[in-house]
């Protein structure tokens, strides 16, 4: 026998023992594939009510807006998720205005100040017939 | 895009079949359930805009990344719980059992002694396959139970094809020499798959 019949002959036999194993595994696989179609009510129902959330959040998806398990709206986190640099811009423009809102509230309440702890009383400031003497007041400061 | 009613008909057709393999792999009912129905939604909100074709292979990468993301969680918990057991807390009681559990989906078979033969091959085969390996589990779940080619194994696998078949070849080989041992040779597995 040439050396090359011998090299074929090894390469049938993989070959014939891997379409074996293939087989054997295929049956094996068959088996297990025909238990897993008996499955507990109870499983069965559970996998039922995952899939029917499953399609009820890709008719959402195609609809456009995602509602998630909570029933809460998640089309903004899921557009913050794809958007991060756009959203981190949102999270700064949030954070300058409310410290803007911080230091017009500051300047309110040192208003509020000073008309307590001004020598006439905070009537005095809404009364019509004060308000010469107080425009002077605030001319001599 | 694929359509809601063709993403019900993929879940309807893969859902047991993932919950078994699922069960293999995690060995626990309950997270098994939990771990298919998260798939099941990440497919659906992740890659709703995707056609049908791709679902098979999407599917299967998403359970696998969850069953990992399980394993890690575990390992942290397991690591957590070790810590407490040391400081004395009490084991928590069993769940109670619930009847519904227990109530199997009518055999098609009406041979009594097919169906023992069977329940007795299966429950062989799930043990051994439940101690194999993940990875030659992983192989011989995708290769021969969802049907897919070696380049497609491999692609999901992310290895080469030669690991595949390596991994399918050890994996079916210690099946059969459990079941060899237990009297249970391949005709017994033919004849058995021919009358499921």
């Amino acid at each position: 026998m040439s050396i090359d019949n011998a090299n074929n002959q090894g390469l049938d036999n993989i070959d014939l023992e891997s379409k074996n194993f293939d087989t054997e595994g295929k049956q094996i696989a068959g088996l297990l594939d025909a238990h897993a179609k008996r499955l507990s009510m109870r499983t069965l129902k559970q996998l039922e009510n995952g899939r029917e959330r499953a399609v009820k959040a890709h008719a959402a998806q195609v609809s456009g807006v995602s509602l998630n398990q909570g029933g809460t709206l998640s089309g903004m986190s899921a557009w913050a998720e794809h958007h991060r640099v756009a959203s981190a811009g949102l999270v700064l423009v949030a954070i300058i205005a409310g410290f803007v809102l911080m230091q017009t509230l500051n300047k309110k309440e040192s208003s509020d100040a000073f008309l307590l702890s001004a020598d006439l009383p905070p009537e005095a400031f809404v009364d019509r017939g004060f308000e010469p003497s107080l425009n002077d007041g605030k001319a001599k400061l | 895009m694929a359509s809601s009613q063709e993403l019900s008909d993929f879940l309807r057709n893969v859902e047991r079949r993932a919950f078994k393999q699922t069960v293999y792999a995690v060995r626990d009912d309950h997270a098994a359930l939990d771990i298919v129905q998260d798939a099941m939604l990440k497919l659906a909100e992740k890659y709703a805009d995707k056609p049908v074709a791709e679902y098979p292979m999407l599917f299967h990468r998403i359970l696998q990344n969850t069953m990992r993301d399980y394993w890690r969680r575990q390992k942290v918990r397991n690591l957590w719980t070790t810590l407490l057991s040391s400081f004395g807390a009490g084991k928590d009681g069993e769940e109670d059992h619930d009847p519904l559990d227990s109530i199997d989906v009518e055999d098609e078979s009406d041979n009594p002694m097919v169906q023992l033969e069977r329940s007795q091959t299966i429950k062989i085969i799930e043990k051994a396959i439940e101690k194999l390996p993940a990875r030659q589990r992983e192989a011989f779940v995708l290769r021969y139970w969802e049907e897919m080619d070696v380049a497609e194994t491999a692609e999901m696998m992310g290895c080469s094809e030669g690991s595949v078949k390596t991994h399918c070849s050890r994996a079916v080989h210690t099946l059969a020499a459990l079941l060899e041992k237990q009297g249970l040779g391949s005709k017994v597995i033919a004849n058995l798959g021919v009358m499921s």
